[in-house]
């Protein structure tokens, strides 16, 4: 784990961390970090404190742009080994950090956040010292972001696990000193939770074990640096999805018992103005080829994953005009199960099953995006919640296949 | 049988929603607005409360509030003539939200729905 480590200041005790995973961020780092520290300063004077880069030995120079930021708070820098990447990885030396340093709330904040206020500080760490374990934020985000979360994190982990986290896979979040622990010593850790895989990660882990789980409304929407949306989605794409497979198997005695979902509590509000977020722009003529493609190149796995009543329906799917496009929920959410149920029963190759999903996975968003294109936020959000109750009510399905 | 408690301030509602989940077999409480509300919770321990959203003297999202601190899976059903005030947050806290109508079947299928939800206590 950590490989090097700078604290300038000698911190050996701190009650507050607020941890900035990064790799090759120079240009943006010191945007969170003055932020983080605003917010230590403005809500938690009284409390000792530390800011924390976890890195991934950047060679752009975010070391040095870290501890050149100017702040009240002091700062701890710590790296893994040359070679080694990932948020997770990052993540794995905070934890490791929180514990050496006895902090009873640790809060993440991603390096490349441009609209991050001191305010996101305080929402995320207020609720841990109101004894809730895990804080997941809330943002107002566009309908055309996140697809991911919004077709298959949100929904499935609500399904399984029985709690409704809009955004189990955040990024910025809140956590007790105990809960680090246990995302320490846990033995779930593997190549992708140390990758992208962490966020689902960390709130799958906070859900099943019944921690006491709070949603943070944020106020600002989530920005941050421009990525390429195509390559970021599909570096993440596998590795959430193994990591959700794998807690699947992991947790089956657990989401076997569980039977539809509960509410999550919230906290924040009052926050003035709500900011809406900027528009993303999806190619649905790319989305479409992407999925046609898919479909052509891999049809014979998919006789082997999807049962054959699924498969007949995938190809009234497959057939339908694009302009007239639909991938039904129900069908999707039965497909996202066969998935699961060959990922465990490792009848094929894990990585080239979970490649397999994307195309249809592009499907299923260029459907969502026709389905929602006339549509206010609200009425997305209700959308989003019909399509979770049909994964909820898919379950049976799931339970009845996975346990045969 | 489950014991269902009705928070509306409306006596018609409330004696309409008493008379139809009765007859579901539900044993009803009613209240006619968010007075003594966590004491009436404390006292009759209800498994679902119904509740509307906008009262004369109450507001149902700021109950809602108070009573997630303390019943944090205490199953809530918001129940209200708009549905304008789904755009707020807060109703996020609440197990389902139902616009208010003459025909019942969408309340009582969230209501059997909160009913039934089971998470194993233990990890």
């Amino acid at each position: 784990m950590k490989y090097a480590e700078e604290n300038p200041d000698g911190v050996t005790k701190a009650d507050v961390i607020i941890g900035i995973p990064s790799f090759n961020e120079a240009p943006s780092i010191s945007f969170p970090t003055t932020q983080a520290d605003k917010g230590l300063v403005k809500y938690y004077k009284d409390r000792s404190a530390v800011i924390i880069n976890c890195d991934n030995n950047s060679d752009d120079g975010t070391r040095e742009a870290f501890l050149a930021t100017s702040t009240q708070t002091p700062k701890i820098y710590v790296s893994t080994e040359p070679g080694v990447k990932g948020k997770g990885a990052n993540l794995r030396n905070l934890f490791l950090k929180a514990v050496e340093l006895g902090a009873h709330a640790i809060v993440v904040a991603d390096a490349d956040l441009k609209s991050i206020t001191p305010l996101w500080i305080r929402n995320l760490c207020e609720p841990i010292f109101d004894n809730y374990d895990f804080v997941a934020p809330l943002y107002i985000r566009h309908k055309y972001d996140v697809t991911v979360t919004n077709n298959i994190a949100y929904p499935l982990t609500r399904s399984l696990y029985g709690r409704r986290v809009r955004q189990p896979m955040g990024g910025d979040v809140g956590f007790s000193g105990a809960l680090a622990k246990q995302f320490l010593d846990a033995d779930l850790w593997s190549d992708e939770v140390e990758a992208f895989g962490i966020d689902i990660w960390m709130t799958t882990i906070a859900v099943r074990g019944r921690s006491s789980v709070i949603q943070s409304f944020m106020g600002k929407p989530k920005i941050h640096k421009v990525r390429d949306l195509d390559s970021h989605l599909e570096m993440m794409f596998e590795d959430v999805i193994c990591t959700m497979f794998d807690l699947m198997i992991r947790f089956e005695s657990f989401w076997r018992e569980v039977k539809w979902s509960r509410p999550t509590a919230v906290f924040g509000f009052g926050l003035g103005d709500v900011e809406m977020p900027p528009p993303v722009d999806l190619d649905t003529k790319k989305l479409w080829d992407k999925f046609i493609s898919g479909m052509r190149a891999d049809w014979n796995l998919y006789s082997t994953v999807i049962s054959q009543e699924n498969m007949n329906k995938l190809e009234e799917v497959v057939e339908l005009p694009v302009g007239g496009f639909e991938f039904p929920s129900g069908l999707w959410a039965k497909i996202i199960y066969d998935f699961a149920i060959t990922y465990r029963n490792q009848s094929m190759d894990r990585h080239e099953l979970v490649r397999a999903l994307a195309p249809l996975h592009y499907g299923k968003t260029l459907s969502f995006v026709t389905e929602t294109n006339a549509m206010n936020n609200q009425q997305v959000e209700e959308f989003i919640e019909d399509q979770c109750v049909q994964f909820e009510k898919a379950k049976s399905y799931l339970v009845e296949k996975w346990f045969a | 049988m489950s014991k269902i408690l009705i928070v509306d301030d409306e006596e018609g509602i409330r004696m309409l929603y008493s008379m139809e989940l009765q007859d579901e077999g539900y044993t009803v409480v009613t209240l006619p607005d968010g007075k003594g509300l966590m004491e009436v919770i404390e006292q009759e321990q209800p498994d679902c409360i119904i509740l509307d959203i906008k009262m004369r003297e109450y507001n149902g999202l700021d109950l809602l509030q108070q009573i997630r601190k303390k019943y944090y899976d205490l199953p809530v059903i918001l129940n209200s003539a708009y549905s304008s005030f789904k755009v707020d947050l807060k109703t996020v806290a609440a197990d389902y939200y139902v616009v208010k109508s003459s025909d019942l079947s969408e309340l009582k299928e969230k209501l059997k729905l909160a009913l039934e939800c089971s998470i194993p206590s233990q990890p």
